[in-house]
């Protein structure tokens, strides 16, 4: 029979053994004694290097080849602790004996681990819903910024995007696929020490991260009701030790290499091309830059060069852990220096980590976790048109622009810039010029502090209350200088104002819960109950504004002249959430659960009488290898079947007050710009303020609801060394909270509202076996793959389908304000536009379309000449217009993975760890920008790719892929570069993203260190990747979280490799 | 045992007692909005129910709805003038239905008859309120009146029929009405407006710039016209609000001159206005929406002068103006001419006080040399006139823009800044144009001696005395002399063109005359050619007769192209409006 203290006792030596194989400090002892002994695995088989540690102490010695050891111990030590990768940790008491040999078995399986799963744990074989687990020695393996980045590939149903390569991480994580249609509402809930959080968790340091636990299902992430519908990721940081120290020093060095480039024109075969241009330009609006004409001339600039760079990143984290029985104690301090490869972005964090859990009595204890951290962050050029984008468009020679030099910089410090009168070349930037005369800081101070109070009130009960503290401050400015060197060079020309913008902003929210609860077994029956309430108030204040500085250090907005304020950026409001909830779980005879869960939420967020939510769901559990029938079928180690259903919801896309009619205004006549409308005018030259609507009542606004269900199996086969996870799963979601752009007959020209449905099924299944190869010989093999089908079901009456929304708009011209079109019945984010069926070859082939179509035009809006593209006339009315788009790609991936691969052969350790999607598309926009000689949107001419230049439509060249070169005229008529197929490409990739190799010396050459393990190892990250994709990188995220804009290649901050040399020291 | 029950009985306490009843507390969760204004703070408010209504007028005030549509069809729309740059399809009629500014004309107009459709709700609010007198009440209330049919006149014109929101609350799935009952609904709005607005003689001054009952009697004329009643039009056009209370001026320089804005003959325009130290370069107030700085007039100068140059003139237009028509060279000049411009000669002394002339010329650089080694001080010169910097232009420049004596275009001005953005206000609605119209409708209703002795208004004006009795062109696009005008029709025709030329009404008012009279009068005006899109040689003789391209379409324009394509994005978004036909 079990009761509940013992099963707790269980559970605290559970904890305290599986940590104890870490190492130990030592203590002076008088007496001494020394025992002896081997180890082997089931099989017999000796172990080496397995690590034999005196109980309560830091002595500890490793076996030999033959799996003997020797260990000399202070007399009063009783007992020794056996570890070994793979197998379960053994405790062997000495009572008086020389000789101790200990048999090992393999960890049964990770069905023991215990899974944090909101407002308390649970034993992995315990857990009704879908739960995937990460834990810190899967992490270490491979250097990430932030700790989203290690979840890649580990957790199946968890897809982690890495939208580009920026310093400091810009991750989309989808826990099992696209929930909202709204921008920013795909993010899950992130739980840090028990804390849910309203921010992003970039603060806090990987190597602190003690497990990650992702729930997936309703089931298990109800409790978490309203902010539960794109999953839970809870976060546990590492936590003190019983009765040893560990100080441990963490580091790593990286150089990361420059990335892959675009392959561009020099200066001479750009100037071939704008004379070639020029010569058949038939309207004869066309005309290079007169130096163009002689190419010889010319000097080439090479932009990427100009701006990628080798980077550095640097991590040290050094961490105490220790105590005593009654307090334990965890400190750490980090320090992370990434230089991208990006000339001027870089990401610093430096963190600090304390964990502090006291046993005051027998019945009370405290917990706190306080984490503090400031980061410095800038990517003056990021991912997009204002950003790299440039690099792949500029033209590839500045002569003929600043007469001291027409290199980028040159050796007095004179940038190049652009001719700044001729419309060829004026509207292009030398965008080493902004980021080395441009300064701007980026600062953010968090702290997170929780502290809770535990009773042990009763044989089970216990009460807890959580308080908790999270303050985010930001500091940040910008400032341009003025630009006087064209006009100093150009009589006349303008001088570029200088700009100083600066934004501060504070979020201070606080947190109380309480809860109850209550574990108890009778006999068969086990009950677990807890039961809580929570508030949680979030106040930001914040102030910005910018104008012209006086000078160039001016950084004072009191003294700038034109000083216009943010809108919507100057002020403070408040946002609270209250709650309760409850969970219920019964177990019997170890064979059948249940788990029943429900959360009411209140949010400020909507109108009164749609504030609270209640979020219930049940899951069901059979354990069918406790059934007799199965009590004898050796082979199968345990045996799961799950299934649960549930609703939550998601309040995040929206901000506040949005079910209000709402004016705005009145402004000063200086607000504006930016799209913000001051809503003001002057009547006979004096400026009258105005107000004007500016979104309409919508009192019936509420949360999206999430109905998920699920159903998982669980097994283990030979004797746990291999595992299976297996889960079906469908999603519905519901009346997102999309801000949608609405007709303007409305009045506006977005509105909030609650519409649409899609559902998201699909399978997961995560493997891991554990192997030997011989005696020194150990691996382990992870593999996990996710599947998923998207589907929108529904929007709103009368409409039946999305455009792009949200996020980086690109430019509108020529139909790229509208690439993605989400319809009803269809996945999200499809790539929308035309079907293209080659090149013209001959005028003879334009006039019998023309002659055949209504209007004699076959592509209306265009005059077509041979070497422009030719798009299907889908409808068959004889001539291609709008109605004639359709979708010609998804940007989800039919499924993806990671595939883990570990190995140990004596002290040597080796992780392979590979990522990839596949069946996903890609809208490549840069390529398009590459194929097009004209700045498109704009005016001027523009580089394009060497495989452009050279396979290009000709008379002389007739491609049927590549259409004729054109000045603006010609390209806007022409039409050649609207969305369509010819841009769209295969994105599936397969990354080797991690391959590490590390080698643990001997504890013998260490021990008179004081060291009690060294591993160093080398690494390196995105070694290779094998895609057809032809741009830079096929990792491509959502633009602003939107799902809508999801795989569109705007020129991102591309990945590259990383070589990193590490050590991993304890003491 | 004691102990453990006093600690249930403090955990149960603190569980019961502090925290549900916070958490649970009611107002925990109604927190107060700190940004933005509720309608009824709105209507307490007088300020705020004043600017509920210079909010709708706002919706003008933005330089795509103004020039990228409005302009661009009132005179690319009768190739009286031509794009250069980004927007070159208005010049052969391919106007993509994604246009930007189609977008924006669209998108801001019905803002602003939204805009207009929640004011008149809160006037009435802070009317009961007393927070409004009635005076003002009824003047606010006719000014939103006014506004969303003016709003509703332009959407007509350039689209035929558009959806009719005369609510709050729409969901914006209304479809289309047909032309004439949104001009029906202009009228209706304009009575409304002619009965509750101020006569402009009780206007203050602080509020010039405000509908009147005169220009609600202009518009409603206008819009009977588009109906065809001209009894009705007449009507209007003759209420004692417009003819007595609005002249033509004496000279017709000073109608579009900078420093005659809001002058006797304007019935509407469009404010703009240059705050004190605000910058008139890209740190300024131009940025969309909301710009109190508009990007309209520079921009078509010519590159020469601002770099920029974005519109050119059809020397067929400077060919026809009759001989000793003051009216051309204030509408459009070309090589050799002067400006005339009484503002622009005052501040520059003409071309040759602009900074690129002066320093080119300095320099050395032809360009901006007279045929006489002098500095120049035309356009261009007869043997080397103004093409651009890319031979693209037909040498021809709008002189009814080029008004405004603050501006330098892309060059930095003698105080070492770039004056690009301007705060001229931009005329809509003139008193001429009602004369014209006056004369149109009186031709209709056969009083060709009213509608002749209508012309001759404004056509003495245009000669500064006595204008010859006979119409006529001094020639046609091919430079062939022009016949006179015989038909009363085409008279008034000939005038709108030469009177509101570079303006924004001609294309409307040809077009308001019936789509086939347009059609006719701009393809035999222009000797178009169908099926010809790309740019054809000046075939008439004259400086810029080289036989090279320079800008020149002769694009022929069909009844489909009269109506611009419903923007994309409208329909998009509301799947009930249909295409027009051609696009």
């Amino acid at each position: 029979m079990r009761n509940s203290s013992a099963c707790y006792k269980k559970r605290i030596r559970y904890f305290f053994v599986s940590s104890i194989f870490l190492l130990f400090f030592s203590f002076a002892f008088s007496q001494q004694k020394t025992v002896t002994g081997r180890v082997t695995d089931q099989d017999s088989k000796p172990l080496f290097n397995a690590t034999v540690t005196a109980k309560g102490t830091n002595i500890s010695t490793t076996t030999n080849a033959d799996g003997q050891y020797s260990i000399t111990l202070p007399s009063n030590a009783n007992t020794l602790i056996f570890s070994y990768v793979g197998y379960q940790v053994n405790e062997m008491s000495i009572q008086g004996n020389t000789t101790v040999s200990v048999t090992m078995q393999p960890q049964s399986n990770s069905m023991n681990e215990v899974v944090v799963i909101g407002y308390g744990v649970s034993k992995r074989r315990d857990v009704t819903g879908a739960v995937s687990s990460v834990t810190a020695s899967q992490i270490e393996k491979v250097p990430v910024t932030t700790l989203d980045q290690a979840l890649q590939g580990r957790a199946p149903g968890v897809q982690i995007i890495n939208n580009d390569a920026t310093p400091g991480g810009n991750v989309t994580v989808l826990i099992r696929g696209v929930g909202s249609l709204a921008p920013g509402g795909n993010g899950p809930l992130y739980v840090v020490d028990g804390y849910p959080t309203t921010g992003g968790i970039n603060n806090i340091n990987p190597a602190d991260i003690a497990t990650i636990d992702v729930l997936k299902d309703a089931s298990a992430t109800a409790i978490y009701g309203i902010r539960a519908a794109n999953g839970v990721v809870i976060i546990t940081t590492k936590k003190g030790l019983k009765n040893r120290t560990q100080v441990s020093l963490d580091m790593y060095v990286s150089s990361q290499s420059t990335p892959k480039q675009y392959d561009l024109l020099n200066a001479q075969d750009f100037a071939a091309l704008s004379n070639e241009v020029e010569a058949s330009d038939s309207t004869h609006t066309y005309h290079g830059l007169p130096i163009w004409h002689t190419p010889d001339a010319l000097h080439t600039v090479d932009w990427q060069d100009g701006v990628y760079r080798t980077g550095v990143t640097q991590s040290y984290t050094l961490g105490i852990r220790g105590g005593s029985d009654k307090v334990q104690t965890a400190f750490s301090f980090g320090y992370y220096d990434q230089k991208g490869i990006v000339i001027g972005s870089y990401f610093k964090r430096y963190s600090l980590n304390l964990n502090l859990d006291y046993q005051a009595t027998k019945w009370l204890k405290s917990s706190t976790s306080v984490k503090y951290s400031y980061q410095d962050a800038n990517t003056p050029l990021g991912s997009g048109g204002n950003g790299l984008f440039q690099l792949a468009i500029n033209p590839p020679t500045l002569d003929s622009g600043n007469r001291l030099t027409y290199q980028i910089k040159d050796g007095n410090g004179n940038y190049g810039f652009y001719n700044p009168i001729n419309p060829n070349v004026n509207k292009f930037n030398n965008p080493v010029y902004s980021v080395e005369t441009n300064q701007s800081q980026n600062i953010t101070n968090y702290i997170l502090g929780t502290t809770s109070l535990e009773f042990a009130l009763y044989d089970g009960l216990r009460f807890k209350t959580n308080l908790g503290a999270n303050v985010n401050s930001y500091s940040g400015f910008y400032l341009s200088p003025s630009d006087s060197r064209a006009a100093q060079q150009y009589p006349g020309s303008v001088t570029t104002p200088a700009n100083y913008h600066q934004t501060i902003n504070r979020t201070f929210e606080w947190l109380w819960e309480n809860t109850l609860s209550y574990d108890k077994t009778f006999g068969q029956h086990t009950i677990n109950f807890v039961g809580g309430v929570s508030a949680q108030k979030n106040t930001w204040t914040g102030m910005g504004g910018g104008g012209i500085p006086a000078t160039n250090l001016t950084r004072d907005l009191s003294s700038v002249s034109n000083l216009t304020l943010d809108i919507n950026g100057n002020g403070q409001r408040i946002y609270t959430l209250a709650s309760s909830f409850a969970r219920l779980t019964y177990q019997f005879a170890d064979k059948y659960m249940i788990t029943g869960t429900i959360r009411r939420d209140g949010s400020s967020k909507f109108d009164t009488g749609h504030k609270y939510g209640t979020f219930p769901s049940a899951a069901v559990a059979w354990r069918i290898k406790n059934e007799s029938f199965l009590e004898n079928v050796n082979w199968l180690s345990d045996l799961k079947l799950r299934g649960g259903y549930g609703e939550v919801g998601n309040e995040s896309p929206i901000g506040l007050f949005q079910y209000q009619a709402l004016y705005g205004g009145p402004y000063p006549s200086n607000i504006n710009g930016g799209g913000a409308d001051n809503f003001g005018y002057p009547f006979n030259k004096i400026y009258q303020s105005g107000v004007a609507p500016t979104q309409p009542a919508n009192h019936k606004l509420k949360w999206e609801t999430d109905k998920q269900t699920d159903i998982g199996l669980d097994a283990a086969f030979m004797k746990g060394a291999l595992t299976f996870t297996a889960d079906w799963f469908k999603r519905d979601s519901k009346d997102f909270l999309l801000t949608l752009t609405a007709p303007a007959q409305t009045g506006f020209l977005t509105l909030t509202r609650n519409v649409g449905s899609m559902s998201n099924q699909g399978f997961e299944f995560a493997a891991n076996y554990r192997g030997k190869g011989g005696k020194d010989f150990q691996y382990g093999i992870g593999l996990t793959l996710t599947t998923i089908t998207n589907k929108l079901t529904s929007i709103t009456s009368g409409v039946d389908h999305v455009v792009n929304l949200g996020g980086l708009v690109l430019n509108g011209f020529q139909g790229w304000d509208d690439y993605t079109r989400s319809y009803v019945g269809r996945p999200i984010g499809e790539f929308y536009g035309y079907k293209t069926i080659g090149i013209y070859q001959s005028q003879k082939q334009i006039d019998d379309l023309n002659a055949a179509a209504p209007g004699g035009i076959y592509r209306p809006g265009t005059v077509a000449r041979p070497g422009d593209r030719i798009f299907a006339d889908l409808n068959g009315d004889g001539k291609v217009d709008e109605e004639d788009r359709t979708h010609i790609g998804s940007p989800q991936a039919k499924f993806f993975g990671g595939l883990n691969l570990d190995g140990t052969y004596k002290a040597w350790d080796i992780n392979l760890y590979f990522y990839g999607s596949e069946g996903n598309k890609i809208l490549n926009y840069v390529e398009s920008n590459l194929e097009s000689f004209a700045k498109r949107g704009s005016e001027g001419a523009d580089n394009v790719s060497q495989k452009y230049f050279e396979e290009h439509w000709t008379p002389t060249n007739p491609s049927d892929r590549y259409a004729r070169a054109l000045p603006n005229g010609g390209d806007n008529s022409s039409l050649n570069n609207v969305p369509s197929d010819v841009w769209v490409e295969d994105g599936s990739f397969l990354k080797l993203k991690n391959v590490s190799v590390g080698y643990t010396l001997p504890t013998t050459m260490l021990s008179k260190y004081s060291i009690s393990r060294l591993r160093i190892y080398v690494s390196a990250q995105n070694l290779f990747v094998i895609t057809k994709y032809t741009g830079l990188d096929p990792e491509i995220g959502m633009i602003g979280g939107s799902a809508t804009q999801n795989g569109i290649d705007a020129g991102t901050y591309p990945s590259s490799k990383f070589f990193t040399f590490g050590l991993n020291v304890t003491f | 045992m004691k102990r453990i029950k006093i600690i249930i009985l403090t955990g149960i306490i603190a569980f019961t007692c502090i925290v549900i009843p916070i958490a649970c507390k009611k107002s925990f969760l109604n927190q107060t909005n700190t940004f933005g204004l509720s309608p009824d703070a709105v209507a307490a408010s007088k300020d705020n129910v004043i600017g509920s209504v210079n909010g709708i007028y706002d919706t003008y005030q933005n330089s795509n709805l103004l020039k990228k549509c409005l302009w661009y069809r009132a005179n690319f729309g009768t190739h009286d003038f031509f794009n250069w740059g980004a927007d070159v399809s208005w010049n052969n009629y391919q106007i993509p239905s994604n246009f930007v500014g189609l977008n924006d004309f669209w998108n801001n107009l019905y803002i602003g008859i939204a805009r207009a459709n929640y004011a008149i709700p809160v006037v009435e609010i802070a009317r009961k309120n007393g927070v409004v007198d009635a005076a003002l009440a009824d003047r606010l209330t006719g000014e939103a009146y006014f506004l969303r049919g003016s709003m509703y006149y332009y959407l007509a014109a350039c689209f035929g029929g558009v959806p009719l929101e005369l609510q709050t609350g729409s969901d914006g799935l209304t479809p289309r009405a047909s032309r004439d009952s949104v001009f029906a609904q202009v009228v209706a709005d304009m009575q409304q407006a002619e009965a509750l607005l101020w006569s402009k003689t009780a206007l203050p001054t602080a509020d010039i710039g405000r509908a009147t009952k005169g220009a609600a009697y202009a518009y409603e004329g206008s819009a009977r016209m588009w109906l065809q009643d001209y009894t009705g039009a007449l009507a209007a056009f003759n209420n004692p609000e417009l003819t007595n209370n609005y002249h033509l001026l004496p000279n017709f320089a000073d109608v579009n001159e900078y420093d005659h804005q809001n002058n006797d003959e304007s019935l509407f325009e469009v404010q703009f206005y240059l705050k004190q130290g605000d910058p008139q370069d890209w740190g300024g107030s131009w940025q969309p929406p909301g710009g109190e700085l508009g990007w309209i007039d520079s921009f078509s100068w010519p590159n020469e002068i601002t770099q920029q140059g974005y519109d050119y003139g059809n020397p067929a237009l400077w060919n026809s103006y009759q001989q000793g028509d003051q009216r051309k060279l204030l509408t459009i000049v070309g090589p050799g001419d002067h400006l005339v411009s009484p503002g622009i000669i005052a501040k520059w002394g003409g071309v040759k006080g602009y900074p690129p002339v002066v320093a080119g010329f300095a320099a050395g650089n032809a360009t901006y040399k007279a045929d006489d080694s002098t500095i120049l001080n035309t356009i261009g010169t007869l043997t080397r006139p103004w093409y651009g910097d890319d031979k693209g232009r037909t040498g021809y420049v709008c002189a009814k823009k080029w008004r405004d004596p603050n501006l330098t275009g892309n060059y930095n001005g003698p105080d070492g800044k770039g004056h690009i953005f301007g705060d001229q206000n931009q005329i809509l609605m003139r008193y001429a144009e009602v004369i014209l119209s006056r004369a149109e409708c009186k031709v209709r209703t056969n009083d060709v001696a009213g509608a002749m002795a209508d012309l001759k208004l404004v056509r003495d004006r245009a000669w500064g005395g006595t204008a010859p009795a006979t119409i006529q062109d001094s020639a046609d696009y091919k430079g062939d002399p022009g016949q006179p005008i015989t038909d009363p029709l085409q008279m008034v025709l000939s005038e709108y063109r030469h009177e509101l030329s570079g303006e924004y009404s001609t294309f409307f008012d040809l077009l308001r005359a019936g789509t086939d009279v347009a059609v006719g009068f701009i393809n035999t005006a222009n000797g178009t050619v169908a099926g010809s899109y790309d740019p054809v040689p000046n075939p008439a003789p004259g400086p810029t007769h080289d036989g090279q391209k320079h800008g020149l379409y002769n694009t022929a324009i069909n009844a489909n192209w009269t109506l611009l394509p419903i923007p994309q994005s409208a329909r998009a978004s509301n799947p009930n409006l249909t295409q027009n036909p051609g696009y």
